[in-house]
Parts: structure tokens; C-alpha cells; sequence
């Protein structure tokens, strides 16, 4: 265990002025970064890791952790103001978030994803902090077979988004699987639909499909809807109702369950690796949709739908730190690249760090609990700037939005192949929202794919191919049996809502 | 008098620019040197190329930028350097192995050979591991191979296509029944080794601390040759299996460069390899030395890697 004077060392040392300025710069440049469509906060930390390497490893640490929060509340802003998510766990934001900024509420909207947000990362931040030991031994037992049944109960979950036409939903994630099987394969490293494009050994570029399917279609249809006639991006009442302007306490504490639950799944997820926020927050949503009262209400500018989506991409962010800290296992590329931060400075992370580097590591704790208070205020301060620069003509947003996307995905698909590949797929974005296939679940079937492919191929390994050898993993069979639960009861929950509204 | 001094000055610096371009210590880029990664942000040839880049740019006062063309563990990077034009203001840095895999594999289908490139220098090779729990009921490959024929397999995991062939080969050596994991990443192994999924796996360095810590023992290096922590553990080759992967960060720039081009980059490579900043990165962030073979070592390490390629590949 750790000495408590350790513990206070390093908290103090979060509070030095050097240390809290570096971790408001990473806030600052994370939000702004997370904002401009295209960019994201994975692009901006690698750029800005070989400069950490001048600055004590504490600063260098909060700086990277800072851009990284700062990025998931700034990716939150375009989803909601103008409906193109610079990154795709903000997608579920989107959802709710943009047909409630349509309404001339685009305040409220922002406000209600930063505080969600934050809601959600200082749960998983506190649950780091805690018990994150323990916690991490937990997820070890997590191996390849529970995963792919925790995978199984996700898409369960997930498929209540699935919307009026079951066959178009299946359509879609059979779509989106298809794309994920593109490269090398899983197993025996096997190129498959390369069509001899070296580029396309690695998949499909993760950038260029979610920001060409998520931001640049929507682009592409706003400007196909447009007339000529000069208007903003979005409209906000110049007389605006006071209330519209912020969220009450009271919508705030109403939506406490949804939060707490999103920032448990988010934390969960983000404790095993390899599974991302994507996936998390569109759990979220669609959970939050099913229990909710009012399930019609989501899609239409539900504050529910906001916090649920926000709160969940959040916690996963301090939940990755959790094998990352402990085992030296990175969850995502983020804390991939915090891991290879933490390597230039000659730290390991794994088993040995709390005991020799235990004041850096409280260190990082304090500094990444004062992030969390900084997102908030950057948060409120950053959001009217934004709403000021979609205030412009919307022909000015939308082809500066165009050309950030371009830029952004050159630069992290190393060239303009990641661009073509990006341009494709808002193309069959446009296609596939006009003829009424959900994008959405294209893209988390996409995103979860190689994930799902992968684990299929170890479980089979590990079972030797033999269904009965599931009883030695208690945990996966409950969570197949979780899945099954599910999928009948939304599907009978969505049967009777049928039936009750027929008579009305 | 002023002006006298301004004239003398550049006229001095002409003669340096007509009379020194001929000579290799002062061939200076006509523009900046594009640095390719072949693989994404974020691992470890990401951040090796990145810092000797800032490196390079400081001792040369060149500027050099360093950018990420991922794709095939360096197959599209390095399609991309073979085309480009021979000025050295393009060199890429990526790692041997998924490139000789491929040059092996369907050497017919890319737009190289080995001959495409100017070679200029390795960074370091990575030290590759077969690892085990500290309490697993064997230390060497012998016993895990004992443990699997009688438990009826073994799982063991893996990474890397060259991997799984050197596991593949010594499961057929020795008819051990293992189960072979694929996976997609060190951190990917280990934990499934932490968590007890599997009972061995490879690992390239993520695997030492916790070896100093005693949860985690080493049962042979992968390399040609002992690891530098684990001095005691014998490598595959000792053991009896005339198997090894070497894996060597290199770079290369595209065929034909002038000589003093060639002489000024593969100077300031190996001075920008050789300091201190770069030794720590290759030492925290590979967990071994830097190893820089020279222009010619480096393409001889390509040369005769191709060859164990083919061996392990039964070609």
C-alpha cells in the first residue's frame, strides 16, 4: 500500500502552478481540437508527445490526460450544434443533442452533454482513484471468452436503436461488419478485400470511414438542401427564453440515474480493454431509451438521451487508465499513447509502478480530478464561443467543416488515400440516410467488428470448438443469459408499447 | 568598410556553395526532409522516429518532419519511398519483419524489392520473449511442451504471423498439442498471461518489469542470441530449435541517391541515433540498446533475414 504522505505529495504536486497551467492547456487545446470536425484528441497527443519530452514527466502526463479529457467534451459541441460528430463515440450525442439545439436551444443542449460529461469522467476518475487495484485484478479474469459473450450482450443491447425496420437495421450491421473484415485477417494474417491496395492491409481507416459516414454526409445533405438564400447554421431565437439558455438543477438531478448508469457502463468498458467508448455510449443511450418512461421522446431533443450519451464516453476515458496504471495494459489508442508518454520518461506502467513512481501517480490523480473541474469551466466559457462561430452563414460552416475533415483525415491516415476512402464513405452515408438505413448502427457494427472477430476466433481456440466447455466460464454464460433476457424483453416491451398504442 | 566585410562574407559563402556541394559533410537538403513512419501514432516505431526526427533537426539544423504513413507494418510507406525521387528529402522508418513476410509471401505483387531502396541505418532490435507465469509448472520449452501433451494442449498466444510460425514449427517438432491464441497487440498477451487465458505467450518488453518483480518468468528468447536482462535464459536456438526472429527498426530512402546525399543522411542518422536523448527512448521505450548497423550492415541484415524468412516460411 502505499505511504499516505505519498498520497499527499503527489496531490500536492497537482496543485503547483506549473503543473495545473500545463493540464489548462491540454484542456484548452482538447476542447478546441475535440470541436473542429476532424481533428480529435488522438491527433493532437501524438503531435504533442515529442515535446513532452523536455517537461517533467508529471506536467507532460496532466498536459496529454488535459487534451484527451478536454477532446471528448469538445467533440460533444459539433455533434450537437450542427449535427457532424468530429469523433465517433459523440455520435450518440448527436442523437438527442441536435434536434434539441434545432429547436433554438443549442445553450441548453452544449450545457447539458459538458455537464454529463464531467458528471461522468469525475465517477470514473473517483473510482481510479479508489479502487482501481481491485478492480483491475477483476477484469484480468475478463478473458477472450467473456468478452465475446460481454460483446454478444452489447449488440443486444444496441439493436433496441435499431429503429422501425428490423431487416434495413440488420442490412446496415451486416454492412458495417463486412467493412470490418477488410485487411489483414484476425487470425492468420490473411490480406482479404486488399484488391492490391497495400493501404488497406491495416483496415479500412477508422477516421475516414466514422468522419465521412458521421460529418461529412450530414455536410453533404445540408448543403444539397440548401437554396442559395444566406442562413446560419442553425437558428437561435434572438429573444431567447431565459430558460432555454441553461439547464435547472432540477433536469439536471432528474437525469442522476441515467448519468450514474452511463458512467457504469462506461467504466466498465473502459476497465476491458479494447472494447472504446463508441460502443459505451451508444449502450448507454439505448439503455436509456428502453427503460425510460417515454421511450418516443429520444431522437427528439431528450435531455435523457444527452447525459446518457456524454456520461457514458467520459467515464471510459479515467476507467482506461485503470488496466493502464495497474497492468500497463492500454485500453485505447489514447492510453496507448499516454503509455508510450509515460515510456519516454523512462516509466514503466505495470505492477511496479505505484511503489516506485506512487507520488507521480497521485500526482496524475489530482492533476486529472482539477481537469475534470477546468473542463467544466473552459467548458462554459468555450461553448458560447462556439455558438457564435455557427452563428455564421451556414455556407461558410459547412465548407470550412469540409475542408477541417479533409485536412484532419490526411493527417491521420498519413495521406490523401485516407481522404478518397473518407470521401466514399459519406457518399454511402448520403445513400444509406435517404433510403432510411440507420448509419449508426453501421458504424458501431463496424467499429466493433475486428473487436467481435477477434474474440470469436480465441474463444474458439480456448473451447477447442466445443460449446459444452462454456460451463468452465460462469461469467460468460451469465452474460449470454443477460443477453437473451434482453433481446426478449425489449422485444416484448416493444410488442406491448405496440399493442397499448393501438387503441389510442 | 562595412560593405567590404559584407562582400568578403559572401563571397566566402559562395565558394562554400559552389565548391562544397561536391562534398559529402556539406550537402544540405534543398527543402525539408520528410521523415515517414510506417505505422500510426502512438507505438513504439511512432515515438523512435518522431524523437530522432526533433534530434536530427537540432544537430543538422535541417528540418526534418516526421509523418505517419501506416498501412501493411510499413508495406504502403515504403511503396510510397520507392517511388519517390531520389533527392533525399523523403526516408522512411519502418520495421524488417512484415516486410520481408511480404516480400516472401507475394513479392509478385509489390511495387518493390530489396533492391528498391538505399539503406541508411537500423535504431535497435527488439528483444522478443516466450514468457510464463512465475508459478507455471515448467521454466524452458521443453516442459511447455511436456505440460501440453499432457493436459491435452496448451494455450499459448500470440501476435505476429513470424510468431505463430515459430510456435507452429515447434508444435510440429514435437506433436505438443498447443493452442495457439491470436491476438492483436504485446499489452493483448500479457494480459491474457496475467489472467491466466493463457499459460504462455510472446512479448517484446512490455513483460520486464514485471519479470523484476517476480510475477513473470522469461522460458526463451525469440531473438538470434540471449536477452541483455535475462543473460541466464537460453534462446529458442540453444534449446534446440533452429528458429529465431530478429526484429530490427531501419531506415531506407528510395534507390539512387547521390552519394553526398547518401553520406550526409546516413551521417546524421547515425550521430542523431547515437545520443543521449535517442539511447533513452530506445532503452524506456524497447527496453534494449541502440544498435545502429551502418548503411551496408543494414542492408546485409535484410539480405540474410530474408533468408531465415523463407526457412520459417518452409520456402
Amino acid at each position: 500500500m502505499v505511504d499516505f504522505n505519498v498520497v499527499l505529495a503527489g496531490l500536492t504536486d497537482a496543485f503547483q502552478l506549473t503543473n495545473l497551467l500545463f493540464v489548462l492547456a491540454g484542456v484548452v487545446l482538447g476542447q478546441f481540437v475535440g470541436a473542429v470536425p476532424g481533428i480529435g484528441p488522438v491527433m493532437a497527443m501524438a503531435i504533442a508527445i515529442p515535446f513532452t519530452f523536455v517537461l517533467d514527466p508529471l506536467p507532460a502526463i496532466g498536459f496529454l490526460v488535459g487534451v484527451n479529457k478536454g477532446g471528448l467534451v469538445g467533440g460533444a459541441v459539433p455533434a450537437v450544434l450542427i449535427n457532424t460528430p468530429g469523433t465517433p463515440d459523440a455520435a450518440a450525442t448527436a442523437l438527442d443533442g441536435h434536434p434539441l439545439a434545432k429547436q433554438g436551444k443549442p445553450v441548453k443542449a452544449t450545457k447539458m452533454a459538458l455537464y454529463a460529461s464531467v458528471t461522468g469522467d469525475t465517477f470514473s476518475d473517483l473510482v481510479l482513484v479508489t479502487v482501481s487495484a481491485p478492480l483491475a485484478i477483476v477484469a484480468l479474469k475478463m478473458g477472450p471468452v467473456e468478452v465475446f459473450a460481454l460483446m454478444i450482450f452489447a449488440f443486444s443491447i444496441i439493436a433496441g436503436l435499431v429503429g422501425n425496420s428490423l431487416s434495413k437495421g440488420i442490412i446496415a450491421a451486416a454492412l458495417g461488419l463486412l467493412c470490418a473484415t477488410v485487411g489483414l485477417d484476425p487470425e492468420h494474417s490473411t490480406p482479404r478485400l486488399y484488391f492490391g491496395w497495400f493501404e488497406l492491409y491495416d483496415g479500412l481507416p477508422l477516421a475516414s470511414v466514422a468522419i465521412g459516414m458521421l460529418a461529412i454526409s450530414e455536410i453533404l445533405r445540408r448543403l444539397a438542401s440548401t437554396n442559395g438564400g444566406m442562413k446560419s447554421a442553425i437558428e437561435i431565437p434572438v429573444a431567447q427564453n431565459p430558460e432555454d439558455m441553461r439547464v435547472r438543477w432540477v433536469e439536471y438531478w432528474s437525469c442522476r440515474y441515467t448519468m450514474l448508469r452511463g458512467a457504469v457502463i462506461g467504466t466498465i468498458l473502459g476497465a476491458l480493454p479494447g472494447i472504446g467508448s463508441t460502443a459505451a455510449a451508444f449502450m448507454s443511450y439505448a439503455s436509456a431509451k428502453q427503460t425510460s418512461d417515454d421511450p418516443q421522446s429520444f431522437g427528439k431533443g431528450n435531455l435523457h438521451g444527452i447525459a446518457a450519451a456524454e456520461s457514458a464516453n467520459s467515464a471510459v476515458v479515467g476507467a482506461n487508465l485503470i488496466p493502464l496504471l495497474t497492468l500497463g495494459i492500454p485500453g485505447s489508442v489514447g492510453a496507448a499513447l499516454i503509455i508510450s508518454a509515460f515510456m519516454i520518461h523512462g516509466i514503466q506502467p505495470g505492477p511496479l509502478l505505484f511503489e516506485q513512481q506512487g507520488r507521480l501517480v497521485y500526482g496524475l490523480f489530482g492533476a486529472m480530478i482539477m481537469a475534470n473541474f477546468i473542463n467544466l469551466f473552459v467548458g462554459q466559457v468555450g461553448l458560447r464561443f462556439w455558438i457564435l462561430v455557427v452563428r455564421a452563414p451556414e455556407s461558410v460552416i459547412f465548407s470550412s467543416a469540409l475542408l477541417l475533415c479533409i485536412v484532419g483525415v490526411s493527417m491521420a491516415t498519413g495521406g490523401l488515400f485516407g481522404v478518397s476512402v473518407m470521401l466514399i464513405f459519406a457518399g454511402v452515408g448520403y445513400l444509406m440516410t435517404a433510403f432510411g438505413y440507420s448509419v449508426v448502427i453501421f458504424i458501431i457494427a463496424f467499429f466493433l467488428g475486428p473487436r467481435f472477430e477477434i474474440s470469436l476466433s480465441q474463444t474458439l481456440v480456448l473451447l477447442d470448438g466445443d460449446v459444452a466447455a462454456l460451463v468452465n466460464y460462469p461469467i460468460a454464460i451469465v452474460l449470454l443469459l443477460l443477453a437473451i433476457v434482453a433481446t426478449w424483453w425489449l422485444g416484448f416491451r416493444a410488442a406491448a408499447r405496440q399493442a397499448n398504442k393501438q387503441p389510442a | 568598410m562595412k560593405i567590404g566585410k559584407l562582400m568578403t562574407s559572401l563571397i566566402a559563402a559562395a565558394v562554400i556553395l559552389t565548391f562544397g556541394a561536391a562534398n559529402a559533410a556539406d550537402w544540405k537538403p534543398s527543402g525539408p526532409v520528410n521523415l515517414q513512419i510506417g505505422f500510426g501514432a502512438g507505438g513504439e516505431t511512432d515515438t523512435l522516429g518522431r524523437v530522432i526526427a526533433s534530434v536530427m533537426k537540432e544537430q543538422t539544423g535541417w528540418d526534418v518532419i516526421a509523418e505517419n504513413k501506416p498501412g501493411g507494418g510499413g508495406v504502403a510507406m515504403f511503396s510510397g519511398i520507392s517511388k519517390a525521387p531520389a533527392d533525399g528529402l523523403v526516408i522512411g522508418l519502418g520495421v524488417n519483419m512484415p516486410i520481408m513476410i511480404n516480400l516472401v509471401l507475394r513479392g509478385d505483387k509489390l511495387p518493390f524489392d530489396l533492391d528498391s531502396f538505399d539503406y541508411l541505418a537500423t535504431v535497435a532490435r527488439a528483444q522478443l520473449a516466450i514468457i510464463a507465469k512465475k508459478d507455471a509448472p515448467f521454466d524452458d520449452i521443453k516442459g511447455l511442451v511436456a505440460h501440453s501433451k499432457a493436459n491435452g494442449g496448451t494455450a499459448v498466444a500470440f501476435d505476429a504471423k513470424p510468431q505463430e510460425l515459430i510456435l507452429r514449427a515447434i508444435d510440429k517438432q514435437e506433436s505438443a498439442g498447443l493452442k495457439l491464441v491470436s491476438t492483436k497487440s504485446s499489452a493483448e498477451m500479457l494480459q491474457f498471461v496475467l489472467g491466466g487465458q493463457v499459460m504462455a505467450s510472446f512479448s517484446a518488453g512490455t513483460h520486464i518489469p514485471y519479470v523484476e518483480k517476480g510475477d513473470l518468468k522469461v522460458l526463451a528468447s525469440a531473438n538470434d542470441g540471449r536477452h541483455n536482462y535475462a543473460p541466464d535464459t537460453l534462446s529458442l536456438k540453444e534449446q534446440g530449435y533452429n528458429l529465431f526472429v530478429d526484429p530490427y527498426f531501419y531506415f531506407a530512402g528510395p534507390a539512387g541517391l547521390p552519394d553526398d546525399a547518401k553520406a550526409a543522411l546516413v551521417a546524421a542518422l547515425d550521430s542523431a541515433i547515437a545520443s543521449e536523448k535517442v539511447k533513452t527512448v530506445v532503452a524506456n521505450a524497447l527496453a534494449t540498446e541502440v544498435d545502429n548497423l551502418g548503411s551496408d550492415g543494414t542492408k546485409k541484415m535484410l539480405v540474410d533475414g530474408i533468408g531465415g524468412v523463407k526457412v520459417l516460411f518452409g520456402k
